[in-house]
C-alpha cells in the first residue's frame, strides 16, 4: 500500500506533517521526483492552457504517481487558513479538478479538508477520517495525529527561527534538532516574497535561491516570517485580502519594505495567478507612497528561460550593492 | 444636505434602474459612458497587469467618468459598488481602485462598499451601519423604500422585455426590427417617471406591446443554446461583444442564464435556498463553493441539458479564477451529459472576426448534431 504526495503545491507548507502522520501509521509514501521536463509536459497536457503554471505542474505530478502505480493519492482541500478568510478558488476545487482530468476514481483521492489550520478541531476529523481507512485502531491514529501536528510546529519553529528555507529544512526532516544555525558573513539581505510553491520550485524559477546565495546574498523567504507578528495593516490597507497566503505575501512584503535592515525585495509569482496581481501592486503603491525601496517582479510561466532570470537578478544584486556604496562601477 | 453625484458601474441595461434609485434618495446619478476603445485603454494602463477584466473596464469607466466631468478632483464624487469577501477577486476591486485613483491623483471622492458582514459583528457592525448610511442618504424612510420598489420594478420591466427580445429576435422576418423595437421599448422604461410607481407598471406593458409589434415567423424552428458564464460578461453587452444578438442573427434563440433580477434574487435575497440546490446538482463534479459564478456556470450547464437545450455558450474574462476551475471541470461535465460546450476566455486583445467564425462554426456542429440525433430516433 502507497501513498502518492505530488511535490507540488501545499507539500511545501505541510509536507512535515503528513510524512509523520503517514509514518506513525506505518504506510509507504510515494512522493513524486522533483520538478523536470517530463513531468511539466505531462502537467502543461493533461490541463486546461490558461490556467496557472501551479496547478499545471500539480496535474503532472498527480499524473507522474499514477503512472507509477501508487494506491492512492493525497490530495488535501485546503479550505481555509485563516478566521473569515477563504482560499484560492482554484485551490479550493483542487481535489475536483484532478479527479475531472485525469478520469480516477473517486476514493483513490484522499483528500482531507483543512479548515482554519492543521491543529484545528475540524482538521484534526477529517485526518482522523483518512487514517480510517488505513488503521482499525483509533489509539494509533489519534496518536499518529498528535505527533504530526507537534512535528509540523517543531518544523515551523525552526523555520520561524531562520534556521534555513524550507528546501534546506526539509532535506533535514529526520534530524532537525541537530541543526546549528549558519551565521556567514553576508553584504546584503532581500526579502522575497511569493507562495511556497513558486519560491521553492527551483525548475520553474531557474533556481534563484541558489544563485542569491553563490552571490553571497542573505535572503528571507515569506513563509519564514512568523505571520502573527508581521500581521498587521501598517495604516495601508482599508480591507485584508481574502487568501491566506496572499496575505501572508503581502504582509511580508510591506514588513519587508518597511524594515530598515533589508536592502531589498524581490516578488516571484506565477503568470495566471490572480492573488498575486493584487499584493504585488499594492506593494507597487505602498512603495512609491512611502518607502523606496528597490523592489522587483519576477512572473514566471512554463516558457520562462533561466538566463533571463539570472540577468534580471544579477543586474538588481549589482544595483542595491552600487546603491550601498560597494559597487563594481 | 446637498445633492450628491453618485457613480456606479455600467452593467448593461441596469443602468436604468439604478438611475432611477439614485433619483429617489435625492442625489444626482451620473453614468458612464458605454465600454469603447478610450476606456478600454485607460483601464488598462492603469489596472495590474494580471488582473481579471471586468477591474479594468471599471477602473476604465471611472478615469473616464471622473475626467469627461471634471471631478473627483475638486468636485466629491461618490462611487457606488457591491463589495464581497471572497474566494473571488471581486470583492477586493473596491479597496485597489481607490489606491489606484488615489495615487493617480484623484483624492476627492468615496467609494461605497455595499457588503454584508464579515468576521466578529462587533466590529463589522459599525462599519455597516456607515456603509447603510451612506447608501441611503439622509431621506425619509419612505423615500428610500419607494426608491428600492421603483428601481425593483424597472429592474425586473428590463429584464422581461430582453429576454423577449431575444426569444422573437431569431425569429423576426425583416432582420433589425427586433433591435429597433427593443431599444424603443428600454426608452419607454428609462423614460417613466422615477417617483410613480403605476406609471412604471404602465412602461413596463407598453414596452412589451411595442415588442409584440414586431412581424415574427411563429413556426421556425431554431436552436436553442443557453449562455453561462462570469456576471459581468454575461450582462454587459460591450463585454461580452452581443454575442446573443450574433447568435439570434445566425437563427439561434439564446437564453441568459444570469439576469439581474435573477442574480440579485440568488445572491442576495435566498442565497441559502440557492447554495443548496446549486451544491446538489454539481455535486459531483465539484465538491466545494468556490465563489464567483464557477459553480452556476456548471449548474447551468446540467440543468440547460435537462431543458433540451442544443448547446451552451460559456464567457469568462482572462484570468478569472473561478470560472478557470468551471472551464476545465466542463470539459468533463460536456463529456459526461453528451452536451456540447463552447467556451470563449474574452479580455480586451479579443479580436471580433475570430469570435464570429467560431461561433458559427459551433452552430453548424450543433445544427448538424441535432439532424444526426432525430434521424436516430
Amino acid at each position: 500500500m502507497t501513498i502518492g504526495i505530488p511535490r507540488a503545491l501545499y507539500y511545501y507548507i505541510y509536507y512535515p506533517m503528513w510524512e509523520k502522520f503517514f509514518k506513525e501509521l506505518n504506510i509507504k509514501i510515494a512522493l513524486s521526483p522533483k520538478t523536470n521536463k517530463k513531468i511539466l509536459d505531462l502537467g502543461i497536457n493533461y490541463s486546461i492552457d490558461e490556467i496557472c503554471i501551479s496547478i499545471k505542474l500539480f496535474h503532472g505530478h498527480v499524473k507522474y504517481l499514477i503512472d507509477q502505480g501508487v494506491d492512492y493519492v493525497f490530495i488535501p482541500r485546503v479550505l481555509y487558513e485563516e478566521n473569515h478568510k477563504s482560499n484560492c478558488p482554484k485551490l479550493l476545487a483542487l481535489p475536483d479538478l484532478i479527479k475531472d482530468s485525469f478520469d480516477i476514481q473517486d476514493s483513490k483521492i484522499l483528500s482531507p479538508k483543512i479548515y482554519l489550520n492543521y491543529g484545528s478541531k475540524k482538521s484534526r476529523e477529517e485526518m482522523k477520517k483518512i487514517g480510517e481507512i488505513f488503521v482499525k485502531d483509533e489509539k494509533k491514529i489519534n496518536k499518529a495525529i498528535r505527533e504530526s501536528i507537534r512535528f509540523q510546529r517543531l518544523y515551523e519553529s525552526y523555520l520561524y527561527k531562520n534556521y534555513g528555507d524550507t528546501l534546506e529544512l526539509y532535506e533535514k526532516l529526520s534530524n532537525l534538532k541537530i541543526l546549528t544555525k549558519n551565521e556567514e558573513d553576508y553584504d546584503l539581505k532581500i526579502g522575497i516574497v511569493g507562495f511556497p510553491y513558486d519560491i521553492y520550485e527551483s525548475y520553474l524559477n531557474g533556481s534563484l535561491l541558489e544563485k542569491l546565495k553563490k552571490m553571497g546574498v542573505k535572503y528571507i523567504v515569506s513563509n519564514m516570517l512568523y505571520y502573527d507578528k508581521i500581521n498587521n495593516s501598517y495604516d495601508f490597507l482599508s480591507k485584508d485580502l481574502f487568501w491566506h497566503q496572499s496575505n501572508v505575501c503581502l504582509k511580508s512584503g510591506l514588513y519587508f519594505l518597511k524594515n530598515k535592515k533589508i536592502d531589498g525585495v524581490i516578488t516571484l509569482s506565477c503568470f495566471g495567478c490572480g492573488l498575486s496581481s493584487i499584493y504585488t501592486k499594492l506593494l507597487d503603491i505602498f512603495n512609491e507612497e512611502r518607502t523606496k525601496k528597490p523592489l522587483m517582479h519576477i512572473v514566471i510561466d512554463e516558457h520562462t528561460g533561466e538566463t533571463g532570470i539570472i540577468t534580471r537578478l544579477e543586474a538588481f544584486i549589482d544595483l542595491l550593492r552600487i546603491k550601498k556604496g560597494e559597487g563594481y562601477v | 444636505m446637498s445633492k450628491r453625484l453618485i457613480i456606479f458601474p455600467r452593467m448593461g441595461n441596469s443602468y436604468i434602474a439604478f438611475k432611477t434609485y439614485i433619483k429617489n434618495i435625492g442625489d444626482i446619478p451620473v453614468v458612464p459612458r458605454p465600454l469603447n476603445k478610450e476606456i478600454l485603454e485607460l483601464g488598462v494602463k492603469y489596472a495590474p497587469e494580471g488582473i481579471c477584466f471586468p477591474f479594468k473596464v471599471l477602473l476604465g469607466q471611472y478615469l473616464d467618468t471622473f475626467e469627461k466631468l471634471k471631478i473627483g478632483k475638486d468636485k466629491k464624487v461618490y462611487i457606488l459598488c457591491l463589495g464581497g469577501y471572497g474566494p473571488c477577486r471581486f470583492g477586493y476591486y473596491n479597496a485597489l481602485h481607490e489606491k489606484i485613483l488615489k495615487e493617480l491623483g484623484y483624492k476627492n471622492f468615496e467609494i461605497v462598499t455595499v457588503e454584508w458582514i464579515n468576521g466578529p459583528l462587533i466590529k463589522g457592525l459599525p462599519k455597516f451601519i456607515k456603509m447603510v448610511f451612506k447608501l441611503i442618504g439622509f431621506n425619509a424612510p419612505w423615500n428610500i423604500i419607494r426608491g428600492f420598489i421603483n428601481a425593483a420594478y424597472k429592474l425586473i420591466a428590463i429584464d422581461d422585455v430582453e429576454k423577449k427580445a431575444y426569444k422573437i429576435m431569431p425569429r423576426e422576418l425583416n432582420r433589425g426590427d427586433t433591435e429597433k423595437a427593443f431599444s424603443e421599448a428600454l426608452k419607454i422604461i428609462d423614460e417613466a417617471p422615477y417617483n410613480n410607481l403605476k406609471k412604471i407598471k404602465e412602461a413596463h406593458i407598453k414596452a412589451l406591446n411595442v415588442l409584440k409589434e414586431v412581424e415574427i415567423d411563429e413556426v421556425k424552428e431554431v436552436l436553442k443554446v443557453g449562455i453561462i458564464g462570469e456576471v459581468y460578461m454575461l450582462l454587459d453587452y460591450d463585454n461580452n461583444r452581443e454575442i446573443e444578438k450574433k447568435l439570434s442573427y445566425m437563427g439561434v434563440e439564446t437564453d441568459r442564464s444570469l439576469t439581474t433580477t435573477t442574480w440579485a434574487d440568488d445572491r442576495i435575497i435566498h442565497v441559502k435556498r440557492h447554495k443548496k440546490h446549486m451544491m446538489e446538482i454539481v455535486k459531483p463534479y465539484l465538491g466545494e463553493f468556490i465563489g464567483g459564478d464557477g459553480q452556476e456556470s456548471i449548474m447551468n450547464t446540467i440543468l440547460y441539458k435537462e431543458k433540451g437545450y442544443d448547446g451552451v455558450v460559456h464567457i469568462l474574462p482572462f484570468g478569472c479564477l473561478p470560472e478557470l476551475v468551471a472551464k476545465e471541470i466542463l470539459v468533463k461535465v460536456s463529456k459526461d451529459i453528451d452536451m456540447p460546450v463552447l467556451t470563449f476566455t474574452l479580455d480586451e486583445q479579443t479580436g471580433e472576426a475570430g469570435l464570429i467564425t467560431r461561433l458559427e462554426a459551433f452552430v453548424d456542429l450543433i445544427e448538424k448534431r441535432k439532424e444526426i440525433l432525430i434521424r436516430k430516433n
